[in-house]
């Protein structure tokens, strides 16, 4: 009984603290007269502005009630254009516009930068993990190999990539590799990506594999597995499961990591964040938000393994 | 010529196993085993007596000689040795089950894998096998939910799977709580009697007296001396008589 009320008083104190750090953090904004202006950030997520369709070229403007429709003819020539899908028109029948004039605006919901942002940021994180985890595979087999070839190819490349930084690495890829295989920048971000936490993946593969017991692989081979099979069958699911800790740190690092694409004008969400920064000009609450959106992605992803983890230990 | 051949499954000769480190495991090592013969490996620790019989799967290689199984030479480089594996069964000290898949499980993955059985007939022959160990009301439970006396029997049941020829027997009991031996030993004298041929290395003598065909004492990597067992502990081989003297 009194153990628990013990407890009750750490957890205040936890709080407590919570609420002074908080506190800390207004009263320094306060200190250097800063504004907070909240009420900015939501327009960047998703936005209710209705958008404007624009004219694409200089022509005639001709408004058809009936069937809601607006075809702008081209005094060059061109094909006409046909706009059907608007909700106000901002012409009269017969006006003559410009390239560039507003003819229409579309109302309802479009997704803001941040949110755009955010979807690069993950795609960029998904495509790359899955590249990474198949480099690491095969360089953390490759580590472990009896082959001389496979296992300096190995530790040359984990060594390498591990000694340099990976804004280094980005800029390599992106102005040397990029150049010569004409790679657009996401695929070059890709590459950069995969390519370090490659690295850093073997390794654990190779301390996951090398941590089960060489009774297992004698097992297996003596049943007449081959080494393929038995690796398959018998040892990497099990390699599986002891890495998963340390797979999960390194995929969130990946998540983490991907922001410094943006150097390479990769809109993710870190250049989006600084993009709104500029229009805006609230930086604390849009890196604020960046941040809480980056821990909604890792947060998730460590959710995930750790469910995951959870129902890998039914043989435990 | 043929009838020699049929009747010997196992023939090493003059087995040498050196290792990198200058260690000489094994010396001049030769031993023919018949078919359902049983036969058992005694002897001191660091004496051996389990590289030689890791040797007869190529978990170990050799540096000197030959050992042909059912004919087949392993040292030959054309040899698929992961073939000769699937008769020759093999039962760990530290059993090796695969922690991560069930009682069942374990018993069905080779068959599944290496003889590309249906999932249902590899399931309702493992069930068999494992009803055979006894351990019929335990097919789902994962290793960790096993004991070990548990844990040897569906080692055995998993090596059976593949239908060998031949089943060795690395220590089976050692890593046993006393009175977890009794259960592995009672299926082991079971397949010795329907014929299995057997190689056993181990420390139960009582074992050696009842089931072996031929009791063989190992000793510095030599192959000191076999005979059957009534003449085996009746002999006054000087050196048998020394291990024997420790371990009786």
């Amino acid at each position: 009984m009194e153990n628990k009320s013990h407890l009750l008083l750490w957890k205040g104190l936890f709080l407590l603290i919570l609420v002074g750090l908080g506190f800390g953090i207004y009263a320094s904004s306060k200190s250097i007269d800063y504004t907070w202006r909240w009420e900015r950030i939501p327009q960047y997520i998703v936005s209710t502005e209705p958008t404007e369709i624009r004219a694409p070229f200089d022509g005639t403007a001709y408004v058809d009630d009936a069937t809601n429709t607006i075809t702008i003819e081209s005094d060059m020539g061109l094909d006409p254009l046909i706009i059907k899908d608007f909700d106000e028109a901002m012409i009269y029948d017969g006006d003559l516009v410009f390239e560039g004039d507003a003819v229409a605006e579309q109302t309802g919901w479009t997704i803001g930068p941040i949110t755009w942002g955010l979807w690069i940021t993950l795609k960029l994180s998904v495509v790359s993990l899955v590249f990474a985890v198949i480099i690491g595979l095969f360089t953390g087999l490759a580590r472990i190999s009896h082959n001389p070839v496979l296992r300096y190819l190995a530790i040359t490349y984990i060594e390498l990539i591990r000694g340099t930084p990976l804004l280094v690495q980005i800029f390599i890829f992106y102005f040397f590799i990029g150049t010569v295989l004409s790679l657009d920048r996401f695929t070059a971000g890709v590459a950069a990506l995969s390519v370090f936490t490659g690295a850093y993946i073997a390794e654990i593969v190779r301390s996951g594999i090398q941590s089960i017991h060489p009774g297992q692989m004698e097992a297996a081979r003596s049943l007449g597995m081959n080494y393929v099979q038995a690796m398959v069958n018998v040892i990497l699911p099990q390699a599986f499961k002891r890495t998963l800790p340390p797979m999960a740190g390194q995929f969130i690092n990946l998540i983490k990591d991907s922001s410094l694409v943006s150097v390479i004008s990769i809109t993710d969400l870190t250049k989006a964040g600084r993009e709104v920064v500029s229009s805006t000009f609230a930086p604390f609450e849009v890196w604020f938000t960046v941040a809480l959106l980056y821990l909604v992605l890792t947060g998730a992803l460590s959710w995930a393994i750790q469910y995951l983890e959870k129902r890998l230990s039914a043989s435990d | 010529m043929t009838k020699q051949v049929d009747e010997r499954i196992i023939r090493a000769e003059n087995v040498d196993k050196i290792y990198p480190n200058g260690c000489h495991a094994l010396k001049q090592v030769s031993l023919d085993i018949k078919r359902g013969e049983v036969v058992v490996i005694i002897g001191p620790s660091g004496s051996g007596k389990s590289t030689f019989l890791r040797t007869l799967n190529q978990l170990e290689t050799i540096s000197e000689g030959t050992i042909r199984i059912d004919d087949v030479s392993l040292t030959d480089k054309k040899t698929n040795i992961n073939k000769v594996r699937e008769e020759v069964g093999m039962v760990f000290q530290s059993f090796n089950l695969f922690p991560h898949k069930t009682a069942l499980g374990n018993v069905m993955l080779s068959p599944v894998k290496v003889l590309k059985k249906s999932k249902k007939e590899a399931d309702s022959e493992g069930r068999e096998l494992l009803k055979r160990v006894g351990l019929a009301e335990r097919m789902n439970n994962y290793p960790s939910h096993l004991s070990g006396g548990q844990q040897q029997r569906v080692a055995i049941a998993r090596a059976l799977a593949m239908m060998p020829k031949i089943m060795l027997f690395d220590e089976p009991t050692s890593a046993l709580d006393p009175e977890m031996v009794g259960e592995v030993l009672d299926v082991m004298k079971s397949l010795a009697s329907d014929g299995m041929t057997m190689v056993v290395v181990t420390h139960e003598m009582g074992f050696a007296r009842e089931v072996a065909d031929r009791v063989v004492f190992m000793e510095d990597g030599e192959l000191v001396f076999e005979e059957s067992p009534e003449r085996f502990f009746e002999s006054d081989n000087p050196r048998l008589q020394r291990f024997l003297g420790q371990v009786l």
